[in-house]
């Protein structure tokens, strides 16, 4: 297959203008951090946009950041951090589960799966940093969307589209960005042993609080087990339920007390300081207990976004049905599953569960002989479907952008 | 009105007895209003320099009217006009001749509080702050705060993606809403996303808040609610020049502090304010910067200090710090009458809303004042300084032959300049029609026709509220046609690997 490394931003037209003509599918990457996730395409070429990785303009003081789509996620991290500031969505690295390496990808690829870390509770998803972008569409036109302002409704916001739609919609070239300070301190609340129902009862309390959490994480004893759960040295094998506190220090210590003292009826609680604390959150948000040289390595990995409360009784359910195991984020409203070896994930059970529960199910991680056998992305109500086979085709009409990679079988 | 509307359908408007009679079988009752003398109360909305009756208000009060209406209307090719509280500012549910005005006011029950999930799913004709009040009992309220929040509805929030003096901090409505009902053009019913906090498939729910009425009808909404913080204080500092000021909001952000509300009013808007409500400004400066903290008293305290001395540094020449609730409610109390009070100094105004970078605002304000002679029209000014959203308020007298037509030039070249200076035509109050023959200032034909194709997707024949938003419109059957240009090689020169 041909890989097509683009130059510039008007490389990316012209390729797309011939893969139109030629009516050939286009399978759009970085790094390709993030290939192993999704149905499996039929590409005829891929569209490398690596080379598209100039930081075009940061200005902190505005809290913007310009960027090509092909910038590293890992540098932009670190250019951000040199002052302080940091993409307040937490954007997950998903190499360790997926068992790629430890490249965090591109910027396009942060933006195009969407995949936002714990701090999602509190500041949102990707789809709530994406200001303005430049993409081309499946018509093979260089069209911009939004703008390099905080604030901005002129036109429809076509920047919530582009994230989380996997490159199924257009070619991102350029992107703008809003970067927040980062929080000069951090403290992790630990309670220890709660069962999974307690446990999210504790982070619905936490989480309705005054205190701004800002992060809310449950570990069941049976995650942490293994040493290599990025979680060693931090328990005593008892289940953990974590809850995150940032801020200036004296509002995190002020904080803490008070939330320590409402969650008194939850059971016992006691800290970790920063770097403790900074540790174990990059491992929630990465899911290393899942990781794909780890114990859990050979399981399909499942992602489950749920009504927060209800979350307790979805996990223990789905772990009690599957012989899996479960970790919770987003105080309950996100659930990763690892369940033993089957043909299908089970999914008919997997997404019965989560959809009575008011949430979607999405098989993050599987062998591509599953993912052909099965679903990835949650099937949508039928009208919600015929309206994103709509939108798909008033992007890209003739399906060349990752053609399948979110519907199986048919080309939407 | 010197906006162009799309031409009123002659056909439609000949079967208008039959089009009545037909909708008063669908909603029944008072539900459906013909009458012209019925009808004045919805001629226009909060942009009232423009009016125009619609052939028929229909006002629903449950989802399958809402879907037979509208199935009714596309099975008909007549157009459609939703309308929530009527406070748009720029002129989103303005009514066509030809058209069905959809009110949503009768969508007034909160139908759950859900407190462990931390949201209220809602009907959209309730108000912006009768949301928080139904929460406010555990400590809750909705973050979003438009100034028209007792009045505003939350399904005018959504079409107009409204923002708010908080919203710096605590996002616009879209930051805070996770699904809602919606009935497409044809009358189909659709579920997007719900309580969880990421729906599946694209984010549908994105694309529809801020999309002015145009892609479908609101029926309910699950909005996020969060704890009030524990306390708020804020700093009222004057500066000897706008300049200062906008140092200060930039030098603020970059001590990384993000405050609740941050707010600059120049002289003219600071002395109106003033005189209308008391609240103690001082007269003698060039910008007033009102800033807010909240959270934990312990962080307000510290906070306070920092802007304080940054404030200092900038050279502030007045600064007063609220010691009490009562006291930070009056600093605010001028700011947000602001509007009112500039009413009192002028028979007319009309209200800007383009943003710009935070870095630009002095550059900005001269070039206002530049224009400001130019039309010889005065100018007052209120920003939204944490986010760059300008609200120039430009005085006219539209009895006086030519003003008003002077005001609305002087402000497209306001927000001309908003484009110029790196930023965008609206903030926060929509296209609307105000801004919509602007939207070229900012966008290429391109860009809008991908926006129109978008549009296509929900509403293939361009029956909701047409003659909105978009400058030009085009047949779906047009923007659908892929262009291939022929004779090219498959992707030339690229390097392969």
């Amino acid at each position: 297959m041909d890989i097509l490394k683009i130059r510039d931003a008007a490389d990316v037209e012209q390729a797309v203008q011939a893969a139109l003509a030629d009516e050939r599918p286009l399978e759009i990457i970085g790094h390709g951090s993030k290939r192993a996730i999704g149905q499996t395409q039929a590409a005829d070429a891929v569209l490398d946009l690596s080379a598209l990785d100039a930081v075009v303009s940061y200005e902190p003081n505005e809290l913007l950041l310009t960027v090509g789509a092909g910038a590293p996620l890992a540098d932009v991290l670190s250019l951000i951090d040199s002052k302080n500031q940091h993409f307040a969505f937490e954007p997950m690295n998903p190499a360790r589960l997926l068992g790629t390496g430890d490249d965090a990808g591109t910027i396009g690829g942060m933006l195009a799966s969407g995949l936002a870390g714990p701090r999602r509770v509190k500041d949102g998803g990707a789809r709530d940093h994406l200001l303005g972008a430049h993409a081309v569409s499946g018509f093979g036109e260089t069209f911009k969307t939004g703008g390099k302002v905080v604030k901005n409704v002129t036109g429809y916001d076509l920047c919530k589209l582009l994230c989380g739609s996997w490159g199924t919609l257009a070619v991102m070239t350029e992107v703008t960005l809003k970067v927040m300070p980062r929080p000069e301190s951090q403290r992790t609340l630990v309670l220890r042993g709660l069962d999974d129902l307690a446990a999210v009862r504790a982070m619905t309390a936490a989480l309705g609080s005054p205190y701004d959490v800002s992060g809310a994480a449950h570990l069941p004893a049976a995650v942490l087990r293994h040493p290599d759960s990025g979680m060693a040295g931090v328990g005593d094998g008892r289940a953990l339920t974590l809850l995150r506190l940032e801020g200036i220090d004296a509002s995190v210590k002020h904080r803490a007390g008070s939330l320590t003292a409402a969650l008194a009826s939850h059971g016992a609680v006691d800290g970790l300081d920063d770097d403790a604390s900074a540790g174990l959150w990059q491992a929630v948000r990465d899911v290393t207990p899942f990781a794909a040289i780890g114990a859990f390595g050979a399981w399909p990995v499942w992602r489950i976004v749920c009504p927060p409360a209800a979350g307790g009784r979805l996990g223990e359910a789905l772990a009690a049905d599957t012989g899996g195991a479960v970790l919770y984020d987003w105080g309950g409203g996100l659930i990763w599953v690892a369940l033993p070896g089957a043909d299908d994930a089970r999914a008919a059970l997997v997404r019965g569960r989560a959809e009575a529960a008011g949430g979607h199910a999405m098989l993050i991680r599987a062998p591509q002989s599953l993912r052909d056998a099965t679903d990835v992305f949650h099937p949508q109500q039928s009208g919600v479907a015929a309206l994103t086979r709509r939108v798909k085709h008033s992007f890209d009409p003739k399906d060349i952008f990752n053609r399948g990679r979110m519907t199986r079988g048919t080309t939407p | 009105m010197s906006i162009k509307m799309p031409l009123p359908d002659a056909g439609v408007l000949g079967r208008r007895d039959e089009i009545v009679a037909d909708l008063r079988r669908i909603v029944p009752g008072e539900g459906v209003i013909s009458s012209a003398a019925e009808m004045v109360p919805y001629e226009s909305d909060a942009l009232n320099s423009y009016r125009q009756p619609p052939m028929v208000v229909v006002l629903p009060d449950t989802t399958e009217q809402v879907a037979q209406v509208l199935k009714y209307c596309h099975a008909n090719g007549i157009r459609v006009v939703p309308r929530g509280s009527g406070t748009s500012l720029s002129g989103g549910s303005l009514p066509l001749a030809d058209a069905v005005l959809l009110g949503m006011g009768k969508f007034k029950r909160i139908r759950e509080i859900d407190f462990d999930n931390r949201i209220v799913v809602t009907e959209p004709g309730v108000t912006n702050l009768a949301i928080s009040q139904a929460v406010a009992h555990a400590g809750f309220y909705y973050a979003p705060d438009p100034s028209s929040q007792i009045a505003c509805s939350i399904g005018g929030n959504i079409a107009e993606n409204s923002g708010g003096v908080h919203c710096l901090k605590y996002g616009m409505t879209t930051n805070n809403v996770l699904g809602c009902e919606i009935v497409l053009i044809t009358g189909e019913i659709l579920r997007i996303g719900g309580k969880a906090l990421e729906c599946a498939g694209y984010d549908l729910m994105g694309v529809i808040t801020g999309s002015e009425g145009l892609l479908g009808v609101v029926t309910e909404i699950t909005v996020r609610i969060l704890q009030k913080p524990e306390t708020a204080r804020a700093v009222m500092a004057g500066f000897p020049s706008v300049e200062s000021a906008g140092e200060c909001v930039a030098r603020i952000i970059a001590a990384g502090i993000i405050p609740a509300g941050m707010e600059i009013m120049d002289k003219p808007a600071t002395a109106a304010a003033e005189a209308f409500v008391n609240a103690g400004y001082p007269l003698d400066v060039e910008a007033l910067l009102i800033v807010e903290l909240d959270g934990p008293k312990v962080e307000v305290d510290e906070l306070i200090l920092r802007v304080d001395a940054i404030a200092r540094a900038c050279g502030q020449t007045t600064c007063q710090i609220s010691n009490s609730e009562q006291e930070r409610l009056l600093f605010w109390a001028g700011r947000k009458a602001a509007f009112p009070a500039v009413g009192r100094i002028s028979p007319d105004y009309i209200c800007m809303d383009g943003t710009i970078p935070r870095g630009r605002l002095a550059e900005a304000l001269t070039r206002i004042r530049e224009l400001s002679e130019k039309y010889q029209l005065r100018c007052a000014n209120v920003f939204h300084a944490g986010d760059g959203n300008l609200h120039p308020l430009i005085l006219f007298d539209a009895n006086l032959p030519g003003e008003m037509d002077r005001a609305e030039a002087f402000g497209a070249d306001i927000l001309r300049t908003c484009v110029e200076l790196g930023g965008v035509l609206t903030g926060e109050h929509g296209v609307g029609v105000e801004k919509r023959d602007l939207m070229p200032e900012m966008f290429t034909e391109i860009d809008l026709n991908q926006q129109q194709r978008l549009k296509c997707a929900f509403d293939s024949q361009g029956l909701l509220n047409p003659g909105k938003v978009f400058p030009t419109l085009h047949r779906c059957a047009e923007l659908g046609r892929v262009h291939v240009h022929a004779g090219k090689l498959a992707f030339p020169e690229l390097p392969r690997f």
